[in-house]
């Protein structure tokens, strides 16, 4: 039913005569889904209040985008592609743990979220080491407020990650325990989901802290704040 | 295998063994519930005080010597953050929330019993950190509940070192909190209702908590994403607020950043967060009400069109607390209008609560009479913002105590009167006693003419000019001595408002110690939490098997009915009637 339709109901009126058997007969969507989409519309308004305020400080006059000119670190970003690469393949990984999990094929799964989490951490590891080279430029955090949002944007990605992790490794050690297939299918299709989101937001962060400063004022002024 | 929350069989359920696991690490939504509300009850008592000794100050200016400018400033900061976030936002929604939705739902628990257990912890580590502010060097931050930079993280703000930061880890492990314990609130609502729990069959206190927690996972980033940029800028020497700045004469290494985007920011949190405190409360009085009265609440369909309205356009009123900041004059008039646009809803709540009470069979309980004292002051507060709504009105009032007036009647008495009613109501079926009416009546009746002797001549205050946060008026021209007056008698009736507070707490004590055992369900009430197989809920809540819910939770005094309240788990050829009585089932 529509949420109209359920707004529009009448719950003072007496219940029609057998209304209370269909009760129970409706598909149950498992909690963790439904929480992990919450969770995941919470980490977009997150990111995208971030985004409205980096929008709007790039259109100050100390504002050095990061991009654009020759000596600028990500003027040639391929440190960042190779990492963006390494995410891709943790998706793939997990992508492959949820065909895995339907095919019922315990080892390929084990294998796969392994090689999943072993990417992610792969990933952050060339994060912080993108990081060292930014301060080896003397891009420091506080040098210019393009550097901040680097450090701090990538910095929460990578904290979101480690969670991802954290709640992967409980799924990985509950199947350990009892070894149950069937009742960890949402909770690997949630980590799955939840790689894949983390990709996806790492490819809007890359795309959105290596743009030159005409972009930034094309994006602000559509955006109205220019 | 079914989730256990929605399970009918309780094999599954692990029951705690020892006592660690039962009142410590315990994972039951009920036992979770009252850890939040000791906890927060407790830090509301602390910034209680810290209002008193403000008033204090300002009653009685340069009579008490431990009141610095520097302490006025940070005990009316922290009164404030205490009050709004680690008492009613969590009480009101890891309170209530956590112990009415498992019941009022039909579940036997929160859908994820581990992570609100967390949530809790992580509550409790947010408010020890915010407590533990009082004890480091400069003590905690003085900049006013909305942390404005760059004055609070400037020298010369109280706090501006390590309370400042304190303050701003704090918020941030309490979003955090706050984030696991709504997860678990939204999913259970959306997922794990007992048969025949439908959307429009739940009751008002679970449309408000819903909405409210709804707001409050999609408010909260916002905060967390200036608390974050502030403790960068604070700690790091980064500029996202901080524009260049001169310091107690020395320029400082900021540049650029704009303290204005924080005000956004800030309040695009602030504003819904009057609504994550005022919709559950909404929902809460709406049931007490109907309880109350005997008699089913009046319109409620739009009750919970009003609920989800008001939630809405919460997120597009926040820059009315900025119309002095400067901004673009067609902003303020956009903001104006939607300020003006959300009394709306909100009116017609007020108009359906008091026609439920039209022509019921009204009980003066204390619950009911602290209800009522709610629909007084929280229209009194809501027609003062309307002034404040307004561009024109707003700028002369702006910063004044008219608007200290207005703030504390909507969001602070409305809500805590809402909730010493929910706290009388509910009191009985979290302890099996009930509270001691006597005691009770006399808590009421000091609070609400107390609370009335506090801020109705506050507003005159405003009128006058006063301004708000100033620690000391001296001999401002324009400032009668019958202002000063004035300010005496407030903070006398202040004094007065926080001595009733200790009846309650002596009420509770002596109830709990050595009070009569409650009947079961002295209220009649309709809702399905009051019908569990044992008063108070044992873990697990429902026994071996779940309710089936046949109807809403108001039906009172139904025509024709034997009994003059219907409870929603029975079905309607159950149902006592008296010869020809049956109800036709036909209209509205």
């Amino acid at each position: 039913m529509s949420w109209f339709g359920i707004l529009s109901e009448k719950p003072w009126l007496p219940e029609a005569q057998g209304t209370a058997a269909q009760w129970g007969r409706t598909a149950y969507t498992p909690a963790v889904k439904i929480s992990l989409r919450f969770l995941l519309g919470i980490i977009s308004v997150f990111f995208m209040l971030f985004f409205v305020t980096f929008i709007s400080r790039s259109q100050y006059d100390d504002f050095l985008a990061l991009a654009g000119e020759p000596w600028q670190p990500f003027t040639h970003s391929w440190r960042l592609w190779i990492n963006s690469g390494v995410l891709v393949l943790a998706s793939v990984a997990m992508q492959n743990a949820v065909y895995a999990l339907r095919r019922d094929q315990s080892l390929r799964l084990l294998c796969s979220l392994a090689a999943g989490a072993l990417l992610a951490m792969l990933f952050i590891i060339l994060q912080i080491s993108v990081w060292q080279f930014l301060q080896a430029m003397g891009y420091g955090v506080a040098a210019n407020p393009a550097n901040s949002y680097f450090y701090i944007l990538t910095g929460l990605h990578a904290l979101h990650l480690l969670g991802g992790l954290v709640a992967l490794g409980r799924v990985v050690n509950s199947l350990r325990r009892d070894g149950d297939l069937q009742n960890r299918h949402a909770a690997i299709e949630a980590c799955a989901l939840y790689w894949h989101y983390l990709l996806g937001l790492w490819l809007v962060l890359f795309f959105m802290l290596t743009r030159t400063p005409e972009t930034y004022a094309l994006i602000a002024a559509a955006c109205g704040l220019g | 295998m079914t989730h256990i929350a929605i399970a009918d069989q309780t094999a599954h359920l692990h029951h705690p063994k020892t006592f660690i696991g039962k009142y410590i690490w315990s994972q039951d939504h009920k036992v979770i519930a009252i850890q939040y509300s000791v906890t927060a009850i407790f830090v509301g008592l602390i910034a209680l005080l810290l209002s008193v000794l403000m008033r204090l100050q300002l009653g009685f200016p340069g009579q008490f010597n431990f009141i610095t400018p520097d302490a006025y400033l940070q005990f009316v900061t922290m009164h404030g953050m205490i009050m709004v976030i680690y008492l009613l936002t969590a009480l009101l929604l890891g309170g209530f929330g956590n112990y009415l939705i498992p019941l009022m739902v039909g579940t036997r628990d929160m859908v994820f019993p581990y992570l609100n257990m967390l949530s809790y912890w992580f509550y409790l580590v947010s408010v020890i950190v915010l407590m533990s502010s009082f004890f480091v060097t400069g003590g905690p931050t003085g900049a006013g509940w909305t942390l404005y930079p760059p004055q609070s993280i400037l020298a010369g703000t109280p706090g501006a070192g390590s309370g400042i930061v304190l303050m701003l880890l704090s918020l941030a492990i309490f979003i955090v909190a706050f984030t696991m314990g709504g997860l678990n609130y939204v999913t259970t609502i959306f997922q794990a209702r007992t048969r025949g729990m439908t959307l429009m069959r739940m009751p008002l206190t679970i449309w408000g908590i819903l909405t409210a927690t709804i707001l409050g996972l999609l408010a909260f980033p916002a905060l967390l994403v200036s608390a974050i940029m502030m403790l960068f800028d604070a700690t790091l020497g980064t500029s996202f607020f901080m524009p260049a700045i001169v310091s107690l004469g020395e320029p400082l290494n900021h540049e650029g950043g704009s303290p204005i985007l924080f005000q956004h920011l800030f309040w695009f949190f602030g504003h819904p967060e009057v609504y994550i405190v005022a919709l559950p409360a909404f929902g809460m009085v709406s049931d007490v009400l109907s309880v109350h009265a005997r008699k089913n609440i009046f319109g409620y369909r739009m009750m919970v069109w009003a609920i989800v309205i008001i939630g809405g356009l919460s997120f597009i009123v926040w820059a009315h607390h900025m119309y002095v900041s400067g901004m673009n004059p067609y902003f303020g008039f956009f903001f104006a209008t939607t300020t003006l646009i959300i009394a709306v809803p909100t009116a017609i709540k007020v108009y359906n609560w008091v026609l439920t009470l039209w022509k019921g069979n009204i009980h003066l309980t204390v619950p009911m009479l602290f209800a009522i004292g709610f629909i007084f002051t929280f229209t009194h507060g809501g027609l003062s913002g309307l002034f404040l709504g307004n561009v024109v009105v707003d700028l002369p009032l702006s910063d004044t105590f008219f608007v200290v007036a207005h703030f504390h009647m909507v969001m602070g008495v409305s809500p805590i009167m809402v909730l010493f009613a929910a706290l009388y109501h509910w009191f009985p079926l979290v302890s099996g006693k009930q509270l001691h009416t006597g005691l009770g009546k006399l808590h009421f009746w000091g609070t609400f003419l107390g609370t009335y002797a506090i801020y109705l001549p506050m507003h005159y205050l405003g009128f006058l000019g006063v301004p708000r946060r100033y620690y000391a008026l001296g001999d401002t021209s324009f400032i009668p001595e019958s202002a000063h007056v004035l300010n005496e008698d407030i903070t006398i009736a202040a004094i007065i408002v926080a001595l009733f507070q200790l009846v309650f707490v002596a009420n509770v004590i002596w109830t709990l110690r050595s009070g009569p055992r409650s009947v079961r369900n002295p209220w009649g009430v309709a809702s399905l939490e009051w019908h569990t197989p044992d008063v108070p809920p044992v873990h697990g809540n429902w026994g071996d098997a779940l309710p089936t819910v046949h109807r809403w939770a108001y039906d009172y005094s139904v025509p024709g009915a034997k009994q003059d309240f219907i409870p929603q788990h029975v079905a309607e050829e159950d149902v006592e009637y008296e010869a020809g009585g049956r109800r036709s089932g036909e209209g509205e």
